[in-house]
């Protein structure tokens, strides 16, 4: 329709606080909690307390509704399972490892001899086996993208990373380019695709010069620039912007599948040396911490442990002043106590100052459905949420929206209309209960 | 460990900064109304004290009648405040409560709408009905159904305009003195004489450059057309309004004015200019149209709500019995805000699946039934007999 031009805007990325400082690699953390749960999935423990586990030893697992399998990721005594603050703003049971530092490694942890024999079948069953989940926050376990039916044409490294403060993707990446090429081809060659495409975002020019050396080794892998706005980095924009194409509810219908480039890095270890997931990349940054660093991290860190590598909080940080964000400062939570651990979904913590004002009611600009970019109109989103309308939330397709939190950024009078629009998309989905 | 602030994403908002936001936007709309504000002084007051028919401060009048408006209307809210609310009575409360309802924009607006010699306890009067019946009542800023200052202005036009009449009226000093304005108003002399005739409507006034200007009489702000565009100019680089609702506005009634024009054997585009620069269709294009709180909130709601608008103002204008018909049309139109922008809401997600292209039909199927029925009846009453529409109506 003519009057849907708009799509994201730019916001001021307040990266430089992180980017000019080097990635950190740390990787023997006396404690590790690796949490029991995956997405919404509750996770059966299979070890228990007392038990001598090695690096990369499966720890917790399910089976559906998809396969997820977690992995540790030190070596050392579990010794206890305890509570511990999830990224999801919960608290979560975790199995509790003590670090012998002896990094002692699993049987299943072996080079990989005859990697260009492997077919597609046993590529994506390597997936499976090695727990691999969207590391970029959404968390969805990999393999199932990859046994999808429909006809892939090619697979979508998504290294836009939009949004502000976070530089997790940007630091991983130049530090691990000729890996990500890697497991991008990797990748393509799991899905039955003939090309890899790297998105990565305009203005960063690094993320392509530190690819440019190896490109020539990967022909079926493209390096593809994508607009410098907010939200540039959601599935469906990126797929929008490389294919030309659009889709309804999945990539695949698009034929293509996406996926985030630290899942690409740590796939290219999976398949080369048959190490499951354990590790991440994490930045710690904001304006509330001395010295903001991105992290190489096993799951199951404690953030505190990270804070302190950063220098502390500032000096004479008042807590009550300042939120404590797991996740990017457009769609993270606030986590009430700084008692976090890193699990596969969290790759940012933000600490940022609370800004107060007073300000007036909604005045019903628009600036919200302008903003939009599933073109939905958010304030009658919440007009029919307030009146559980559950006819008319079908009809604005509320369970389209993305929770980007772009109408509640733009809103003049600091409406919470993100919040409205997710309560509403639930109480759709769920069917009006 | 350290417990921190509570918070709900985005923690990044663009209103945290001082250069954005709903005041900014309001401060915006005070400063669009400065050159309105300006010329409605020069005319009435500067001008008209060089002809030498009114003293030194009777010059001042205009000026201090305007700012009387806001005045008044910002003090209605503070008692209103003061009274509604025991626990929060002290002047910062209400100071503040004051700031965040923005009190003075419907008052100002509001005294730009009247005549110069409206009496005061009159302006008084209206300010009352705008800002506490037509805005506190439904729930403050934000909340209400009509436009507060048009309802002030429509309420005391039913029921005082006798008196506003007697007062002076329309004229200022210097327009009193001219024979040629017969009718009053330019649309008082279309209303009366029921026939588009450049001599009868235009020459008495002078010619459309008088129009653009807006040395004819009228009420205070709605005169001033190239006062308005410059203000209007402002807003849209602002980025407060968006352009296309006055644009669409003026140019339905432009078009419509037109072809009745041709309709009734006047073809000369003099007609629709001059009926677009009179009763106030470019103010309030610009400053009654575009005020969020009262007009549709997305693209498509706010380009149907104007189409409505404007085929409206002109039934309402020649087949009414009112001969400005832009209050009317607007204030009718407020009632519809709600359920177009619910309609259009669901076309702009479901585009012309079910239901979007049910509601688009039926939006866009009113608008064109509405201009066809408003060319017809206006057509039949300026034209003596036109054969093939005889049958119709």
């Amino acid at each position: 329709m003519i009057f849907q031009k708009v799509k994201g805007i730019f916001i001021d990325g307040r990266k430089d606080m992180c980017k000019k400082n080097p990635l950190t690699e740390y990787l023997s953390p006396k404690k590790v909690y690796i949490p029991l749960i995956q997405r919404s999935s509750i996770l059966k423990a299979e070890v228990k307390v007392g038990d001598y586990v090695k690096l990369g030893q499966l720890v917790a697992s399910i089976d559906k509704p998809f396969t997820i399998r977690v992995h540790a990721s030190v070596s050392g005594n579990v010794t206890a399972i305890k509570k511990v603050w999830h990224g999801s703003g919960k608290m979560v049971d975790a199995v509790e490892i003590e670090n012998d530092f002896k990094n002692e490694l699993a049987d299943t942890i072996k080079e990989e001899k005859n990697i260009d024999k492997l077919t597609r079948e046993q590529l994506i069953e390597k997936m499976e086996l090695a727990g691999l989940t969207g590391l970029g926050g959404a968390g969805f376990p990999t393999h199932v993208k990859y046994k999808t039916k429909l006809k892939i044409d090619a697979v979508i490294i998504n290294a836009v990373e939009c949004e502000p403060y976070l530089t997790c993707d940007y630091h991983f990446i130049t530090n691990y380019a000729e890996k990500l090429l890697k497991g991008a081809s990797y990748m393509a060659r799991a899905a039955g695709a003939t090309k890899a495409y790297v998105a990565y975002k305009i203005n960063y020019r690094e993320i392509r010069e530190s690819m440019e050396p190896f490109l020539k080794d990967y022909p079926n892998v493209e390096v593809f620039p994508v607009k410098n706005v907010y939200p540039s980095g959601w599935e469906k924009f990126v797929v929008e912007q490389v294919t030309k194409k659009t889709y309804k509810n999945l990539p695949a219908e698009a034929g293509v599948i996406v996926n985030n480039s630290a899942t690409a890095i740590i796939y290219a270890d999976i398949v080369e040396k048959n190490i499951p997931q354990i590790v991440r990349p994490v930045v710690v940054t904001g304006e509330g911490v001395k010295v903001p660093h991105a992290f190489v991290v096993p799951i199951g860190t404690k953030v505190s442990d990270l804070i302190e590598i950063c220098g502390g909080y500032i000096d004479g940080l008042d807590p009550l002043k300042y939120n404590y964000i797991a996740g990017g400062p457009m769609t993270g939570k606030a986590i009430l106590i700084d008692d976090l651990v890193v699990s596969d979904t969290l790759g940012s913590v933000v600490i940022k100052p609370i800004v107060e004002g007073l300000y007036p009611e909604c005045l019903g600009c628009g600036k919200c459905a302008d903003v939009c970019p599933a073109y939905l109109t958010p304030t009658e989103i919440k007009k029919a949420f307030e009146r559980k309308d559950l006819k008319l939330l079908g009809d604005l397709n509320a369970n389209k929206c993305v929770e980007c939190g772009l109408c509640s950024y733009i809103c003049p009078s600091h409406v919470e209309i993100t919040e409205a629009v997710g309560k509403g998309k639930a109480y759709l989905l769920k069917g009006g209960k | 460990m350290a417990r921190f602030a509570a918070g709900k994403a985005p923690f990044l908002r663009a209103a945290h900064d001082k250069d954005y936001g709903t005041k900014v936007m309001m401060k915006d709309f005070l400063i669009a109304l400065l050159p309105v504000i300006l010329y409605a002084w020069y005319k009435n007051g500067i001008r008209v004290y060089m002809d030498g028919n009114i003293t030194f401060l009777e010059m001042l009048y205009p000026l201090i009648f305007i700012m009387l408006g806001g005045i008044i209307s910002s003090l209605m809210e503070g008692i209103f405040f003061f009274v509604t609310d025991k626990e929060h009575r002290t002047l910062k409360d209400i100071s503040q409560k004051l700031s965040l309802s923005f009190a003075a924009i419907p008052g100002l607006i509001l005294a730009l709408l009247l005549p110069l010699y409206t009496p005061v306890w009159v302006l008084i009067f209206a300010a009352f009905v705008a800002t506490i019946i037509g805005k506190m009542i439904f729930g403050g800023f934000g909340h209400n159904i009509f436009n507060p200052a048009l309802l002030g202005y429509a309420v005391v036009g039913f029921t005082l305009m006798g008196v506003i009449n007697n007062a002076g009226g329309l004229f200022n000093a210097s327009e009193v003195l001219i024979d040629s304005y017969a009718g009053a108003t330019p649309l008082g002399a279309l209303a009366a004489n029921k026939q588009i005739d450049y001599n009868i409507l235009v020459k008495p006034y002078g010619d459309l450059w008088t129009f653009f200007i807006g040395n004819y009489p009228g009420a205070l702000g709605e005169t001033g057309t190239l006062a308005i565009f410059f203000g209007g100019l402002y807003l849209v680089i602002r980025k407060v309004i968006k352009w296309y609702t006055p644009v669409i506005y003026v140019g339905t009634v432009f078009v419509l004015s037109w072809i009745i024009g041709v309709i009734s054997g006047d073809g000369g585009l003099w007609f629709p200019a001059y009926s677009v620069m009179t009763g106030g269709v470019m103010f309030a294009a610009v400053f009654m149209i575009t005020e969020p709180v009262t007009t549709p909130t997305n693209i498509l709601g706010k380009v149907f709500f104007a189409l409505f608008l404007g085929v409206l103002t002109v039934l309402f204008r020649f087949v009414g019995s009112l001969p400005e018909g832009v209050g009317t049309s607007l204030i009718f139109m407020n009632i519809f805000t709600l359920p177009i922008d619910k309609f259009t809401g669901v076309i702009r997600t479901k585009r012309f699946q079910k239901p979007g292209g049910l509601y688009f039909g039926i939006l866009s199927g009113l608008v064109i039934l509405l201009a066809l029925y408003t060319l017809l009846k206006a057509g039949n009453m300026y034209t003596a007999f036109i054969p093939f529409l005889g049958w119709v109506i």
